[in-house]
């Protein structure tokens, strides 16, 4: 096998065993790696029974074919299974330094099944792997677990780590990699702490890496670097980083105020776009292995209340979740709560979703002091957000923590009084930092229809709509307008194909915005052999696409769990959108047409299923 | 060339922009935040087709041609695509992901003046209107 080792790691906690795996070829082929191959895996081998923090249950880390490549923007992973914040089937995705290490280890990817019976690490050195308990470590935060692997294993070791969150089984705990690095959507934290796991770490003893054809790899490779490294946008991400254009994406409406009650705050704009950040608080700029780019930030905030020492800084989502999400134009408050939630392994867009739905609930009366042991939720008190609810959320030490701690939807099922009317989610999964009614009509139909709920890196239809999108070897030279309805759903529908190659190949969606699709096309086939062409190439991705759909009917979804929050729908009441509506129903019948996808079951006929390389499949869920 | 009867109308149209431009408190804020040197390169349209801003130190100075000076910035478009970009008509991403622009050097920039090109839009139909371009005006 080429790119690709062909063999993972499958570890079963409850016997303290982890063994090598092969996986046959053809599951690479037909579902890529990263995300896809997790849910093929999944499919074969997981549990629908099981509870996401139950041990049966299965976590799957998986690299793509170009991890371990030095071409920036291949430096990530995915990490899939069952989501403890949804109940169904989800993925996230994590830059940093891991993929390329797991490669040179010899491995693809870890499946992780059963519960360690104490805390412990799984510790991976090339191809030794042992499971080793750490009971110390527990009650860590990710900081100090991080510093301890430094000084125990080395600075090259490379690791996978839980907060106390993690440990709490907070619904949406995240898994971070270098205190910097997060697999931050759905909450796999939880599901990593529910089997006892703190840690995996990887070292490995040499950069190994076999593409199908070096020489024409190299040159490729040579050829997208400098393509990716000059673009207008790298140039700009690498400058300010992924906030650089928060302030352009207020006046146009994208950036969500107040719990999405605005679409319009000047003077917010400018105190927590990229370039202030750059001015104010920023010491170095930071990347995931290779890339050139280099988006992410180190600050620093010297004095003040919301001091911190030199460490990672936030990205956009971070900065908007924290920042006018909660009504706050405070840049050094959104540093600290997202480096608070990086030690303690909290996802931030669901933090601050979650806190500003209670804001917003706590200022309508629907929550109240009763059920916050006193603790008052006003818009932009940061404070409270940074020394009370964090810490309570991820030690679920209180009312208040264990409300928000299981996420907004049940939260709003909770308390009830009509706050769900409130809520900003797909499928029980928190929006991004991206208001379709600004950002882009299409995202309101990529969110409701994307497999693990709202996500804006399911895949690209953010970019389509901004205009950075142009592909017309598979006939997306659409010049769509943000605000309509118009041609999104056809978009949509070669958006989810993209998005399915981009997280199945693990590629990060900055740096892959520069490759043309026949560049994708021989990128594959000199790194893994895979002889595809164009037509191949898409196929895949609407394989893995279909197939995520066929994960989540089994667990229970259907069309009618294709649906956006209300309030992601109801027009805006100022800024750009004011009063601009929304035609989601118009645009997801139309996706369902041409995505070929049942009405009522949400999943494609037999026929299709079977044309694109799904029978058996198709024969599981049409007996 | 859609727009313009020769190269020397188009770079008369943009210079008059940059000076109705410094003269709204707004947008002569923007551009200053700009703080570069901007060389905008039409030549393909002709070799007198082009004019630089220079936005440094707190000035905004515009003037016809390439600067003396290396620019900080370079875009190079048809003086059409540039016509209908300052008449708010062309999605900027869009033209730069289809190679419409070509950007040499940061366009960081550039991004501070991206949310008030409305008010540019506004600004540029003044000047052809005081020019008496006004059958140039895009609707
Ligand atoms: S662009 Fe940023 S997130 Fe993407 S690979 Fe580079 S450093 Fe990582």
């Amino acid at each position: 096998m080429f790119g690709n080792t062909g063999k993972i790691i499958w570890a079963d906690l409850s016997a303290g065993t982890a063994e090598h795996r092969t996986l046959p070829e053809q599951y690479y082929r037909n579902f890529i790696g990263g995300a896809g191959l997790a849910a093929k895996i999944f499919w074969e081998y997981g549990s629908f029974e099981a509870q996401p923090l139950a041990p049966e249950s299965l976590l799957i880390l998986m690299n793509g074919p170009f991890a371990g490549l030095k071409l920036s923007g291949c430096s990530r992973s995915a990490i899939a299974g069952r989501s403890p914040l949804t109940g169904h089937w989800g993925d996230s995705s994590c830059g940093g330094h891991f993929a390329p290490e797991l490669r040179y280890s010899g491995f693809d990817g870890i499946v992780l099944q059963g519960k360690l019976e104490e805390p412990g690490i799984i510790l991976i050195e090339d191809d030794e792997i042992s499971v080793l308990p750490v009971r110390e470590w527990w009650g860590m935060g990710v900081i100090e677990t991080t510093a301890l692997i430094g000084k125990k294993y080395g600075k090259k070791a490379r690791s996978l780590v839980i907060g106390q969150a993690g440990e709490n089984l907070v619904n949406y705990a995240c898994i971070m990699n270098e205190c910097h690095h997060a697999f931050g959507r759905a909450g796999y934290g939880a599901v990593m702490g529910s089997k006892n796991l703190k840690a995996i770490i990887v070292k490995s003893s040499a950069q190994r890496y076999f593409p199908a054809d070096s020489d024409s790899l190299d040159s490729l490779r040579r050829e997208l670097d400098a393509k990716i490294t000059e673009s207008v946008t790298s140039q700009v991400l690498h400058e300010n980083g992924t906030a650089a254009n928060l302030e352009g994406g207020v006046h146009i409406g994208d950036v969500p105020i107040k719990n999405f009650t605005s679409s319009f705050w000047e003077e917010m704009a400018e105190e927590l776009t990229g370039s202030t950040l750059t001015e104010k608080y920023l010491t170095n700029k930071a990347a995931c292995s290779f890339c050139k780019i280099a988006c992410k930030r180190v600050v620093e905030i010297p004095e003040g209340p919301f001091s911190i020492p030199k460490g990672p800084g936030p990205e956009y989502e971070t900065i908007a979740a924290f920042g006018s999400m909660l009504g706050s134009k405070d840049l050094a408050a959104t540093c600290k709560a997202g480096r608070l939630c990086n030690d303690l392994g909290l996802d931030t867009i669901t933090a601050g979703s979650t806190i500003a739905w209670a804001m917003e609930a706590f200022e309508k009366s629907a929550l109240t002091v009763l059920e916050t042991d006193g603790v008052e939720l006003n818009w932009a008190d940061m404070d409270t957000v940074i020394d009370v609810v964090l810490p309570q959320i991820a030690f679920r030490s209180s009312k208040l923590g264990e409300l928000l701690s299981q996420g907004s939807l049940r939260a709003a099922d909770m308390i009830g009084r009509g706050s769900s009317e409130w809520l900003t989610t797909a499928k029980g999964l928190e929006a991004p930092m991206h208001d379709p009614r600004g950002g882009g009509h299409g995202l309101a139909l990529t969110y409701s229809i994307s497999h693990r709920g709202a996500c804006h890196t399911a895949n690209p239809m953010l970019f389509m709509e901004m205009g950075a999108c142009y592909y017309p070897e598979i006939g997306f030279e659409y010049e769509l307008n943000p605000m309509s309805s118009e041609y999104k759903a056809e978009s949509a529908l070669l958006a989810v194909q993209i998005g399915a190659i981009e997280n199945s190949s693990c590629f990060c969606q900055f740096a892959d915005r520069e490759i043309a699709i026949p560049e994708w096309v021989r990128l594959f086939n000199f790194a893994a052999g895979y002889d595809w062409t164009v037509e191949d190439m898409m196929s895949a991705g609407l394989r893995v696409f279909y197939l995520q759909r066929l994960l989540n009917y089994r667990f229970g979804i259907r069309a009618s769990d294709d649906l956006v929050s209300k309030r992601l729908l109801d027009p805006s009441t100022d800024g750009a959108p004011e009063g601009v509506e929304i035609d989601f129903d118009c645009m997801k019948k139309r996706f369902y047409q041409l995505a070929k996808l049942d009405g009522t079951l949400g999943i494609p006929d037999r026929r299709t299923l079977e044309n694109i390389n799904l029978s058996s499949e198709a024969n599981v869920v049409w007996q | 060339m859609e727009y313009w009867k020769d190269q020397h109308e188009p770079i008369t149209a943009f210079l008059k922009l940059f000076e109705k431009a410094k003269q709204d408190p707004e947008l002569s804020e923007g551009l200053k935040k700009v703080n570069q040197l901007i060389w905008f390169d039409y030549t393909e349209d002709g070799p007198d087709c082009s004019f630089h801003v220079d936005c440094r130190n707190g000035n905004v100075l515009s003037s016809q041609g390439k600067p003396s000076e290396e620019p900080d910035l370079t875009m190079s478009l048809s003086a059409d695509d540039a016509h209908r970009s300052w008449s708010n008509k062309l999605n900027p991403v869009m033209a730069i992901t289809r190679r419409k622009i070509r950007v040499k050097g940061s366009a960081t920039g550039l991004l501070k003046l991206a949310p008030k090109l409305k008010k540019v839009a506004i600004i540029y139909e003044q000047a052809l209107n005081d020019l008496n371009f006004s059958d140039k005006i895009l609707k």
